[in-house]
């Protein structure tokens, strides 16, 4: 599975509570649109780490990195090419 | 002492006009600046015809714009009103229709036209509209309309259930003196720096502003901790002197930033408040920063924010405390029939002085429970030592504390109970090492109904903001109650041996 469908699984399953894809853009800010709270994004770190495999840095934690979908899979990519 | 915040704000801008008063991101607002703002949503808001005590509420986001709109209102003789800007339409139709608000201040807000056309009858005016940041009238506070120091000043909402939002309403004396107080133990001054991350709307967040922009110092506003990271930078960035947070805030950083080895070399305090934060979590923050100065503090929304705080030098040897009552404030450990307790005795511990609170906001009854014969009952438990510092040891009130928020249990109750096929719901706090406590509900299904953990999330997603959808569902058979039918909330967490967890 590609790792945008990934995560816009687990963010409409544990967040949105819903499989209807149409709640969630792969652009959509998570924090414009209230999605994700402080707490939250701690939960998607460890998710991106169980997952992928990737480690996420305290200075990685930035909204250019995870503040939406696509911005995610962005990061998981370039991190794994890094690895 | 001065007669309200917009005079405290006058001596400020009179001391350093062309001081920083607000950062945020890229903006920096001057006090002449944000003089000039506040004077043009003051003088807008009367030409729209807001006579004194009117009511003004405000959907904003922490921002420049909202403490424009929020001085706005106090000088132009209003009540302020300010909202959590991520409530739903549903909780903000209450609090409108409650206050009897008649202007709503809002910007751009996802739920804003669904709020309006529930019923309330009060006028929208966009803040664009309203505010100018332009060099206004000279310093002066002459437009402040005089409504007196006993007059109501704002109305906080504790809760938002339909049947009873509490409206801690807020006296200009409260604020002033409890802004005051505060201004004196932490000494702050013109030189301040402080970054902001907690919401405006709330208690503590609004001390934090209020007694900032009174010493004449600087607000920075980050809004948010989702970055924690990026908070740190801004902090050595601004070359900040202060910080302020709730437990879950300081765990945060600690976990997720290198608070420590840091360049915070401008910070000289820190606050806390909102919880019981660990003597482990304390000590760590200190070891880290052994050069700044770490303050705990207690109070709550009733008694406008502060009714005690910890001089720094006795951190270490009274372990647990939450500090001395605050200036012009006394604090007393009552049995239950109001009587006074000796030291080290456990009881109520209530409070009085300027910043206890006028009542709650058209109910009597429920101002009456907790005014008594002169006293503020905080509906916290705990005793005083024999030199008069105060330890917390509990709750006697169900008010769940999450993180920086305070959630009544009643109102995830009464949105559990809007969907088909509930029969019976309740929801409490339990405990959690990062928020201090996580929502949990228990649901008593309808006979033939059937539901699951996802409808049940998905329902309460749709009626509250993230914050108040619970952590846990559990389905059970039925609730332990009293012989006399109550809920027996005190019960619940033993109860999950029993109940099934989904």
């Amino acid at each position: 599975m590609a790792i945008e469908a990934q995560l816009r699984n687990f963010i409409l399953k544990n967040y949105l509570f819903t499989d209807d894809e149409s709640f969630l853009d792969d652009n959509d800010s998570f924090l414009e649109k209230g999605i994700i709270d402080s707490t939250g994004i701690m939960e998607v770190i460890l998710f991106l780490e169980q997952e992928f495999g990737v480690r996420v840095e305290d200075e990685d934690m930035v909204p250019e990195n995870l503040d939406s979908v696509s911005r995610i899979a962005a990061f998981v990519r370039r991190k794994k090419a890094a690895a | 002492m001065p007669d309200s915040l917009v005079d405290l704000l006058a001596r400020s801008v009179q001391l350093r006009p062309q001081a920083e008063a607000l950062v945020q991101a890229e903006r920096r607002i001057s006090y002449a600046e944000l003089w000039s703002g506040i004077s043009a949503v003051a003088a807008r808001l009367r030409r729209c015809g807001l006579q004194p005590g009117g009511r003004v509420a405000l959907l904003l986001e922490a921002s420049p714009e909202y403490v424009a709109a929020y001085y706005g209102v106090l000088a132009a003789g209003g009540v302020v009103v300010a909202l959590n800007p991520a409530a739903k339409a549903r909780e903000i139709a209450v609090w409108l229709r409650h206050s009897e608000a008649e202007f709503l201040v809002a910007g751009a807000h996802p739920e804003l036209a669904e709020a309006l056309a529930e019923g309330c009858s009060c006028r929208f005016l966009r803040i664009a509209e309203l505010n100018t940041w332009r060099e206004g009238p000279g310093v002066t506070a002459e437009f402040a309309v005089p409504v007196g120091a006993a007059a109501p000043a704002a109305i906080i909402y504790t809760s938002g259930t339909t049947g009873s939002p509490k409206g801690v309403t807020l006296s200009h004396r409260n604020l002033v003196s409890n802004v005051s107080a505060v201004v004196e133990y932490l000494r702050l001054t013109a030189d301040d720096r402080v970054v902001h991350v907690l919401p405006f709307h709330y208690c503590y967040g609004n001390s934090v502003l209020h007694t900032h922009l009174a010493a004449g110092a600087t607000v920075i506003i980050e809004g948010s901790l989702v970055y924690p990271h990026r908070v740190l930078e801004r902090m050595v960035k601004e070359r900040a002197t202060g910080f302020s947070g709730v437990p879950a805030t300081y765990a945060l950083l600690l976990s997720r930033t290198d608070l420590g080895s840091s360049a915070l070399r401008s910070l000289r305090y820190l606050t806390q408040a909102g919880g019981a934060m660990t003597p482990a979590d304390i000590a760590r923050v200190r070891a880290l920063l052994p050069q700044v100065e770490f303050f705990v503090m207690y109070g709550q929304t009733e008694a406008t924010s502060r009714l005690s705080y910890m001089p720094p030098e006795y951190l270490a040897s009274k372990p647990g405390s939450v500090g001395i009552a605050i200036a012009d404030t006394e604090i007393a450990v009552l049995d239950d029939d109001g009587q006074p307790l000796p030291a080290g005795r456990a009881g109520h511990i209530c409070a009085r002085g300027p910043g206890v609170m006028l009542g709650y906001w058209c109910d009597p009854e429920a101002t009456k429970q907790v005014l008594r014969a002169g006293w503020l009952w905080t509906g916290d438990l705990g005793y005083l030592d024999v030199d008069g510092f105060l330890y917390v040891q509990g709750r006697s009130s169900e008010l769940i504390k999450t993180g920086a928020h305070r959630v009544s249990p009643n109102e995830i109750e009464e949105v559990l109970l809007a969907l088909d096929g509930v029969a019976e719901a309740v929801a409490a706090g339990m405990p959690d090492p990062l928020l201090g406590q996580v929502i949990k509900a228990w649901l008593v299904i309808r006979p033939g109904a059937q539901l699951d953990t996802r409808e049940v999330l998905a329902h309460c997603r749709r009626s509250l903001p993230l914050y108040k959808v619970p952590k846990q569902i559990v389905f059970t058979d039925a609730l332990p109650r009293t012989a006399s039918g109550k809920v027996r909330r005190a019960a619940l967490a033993e109860f999950d041996v029993a109940g099934q967890e989904d």
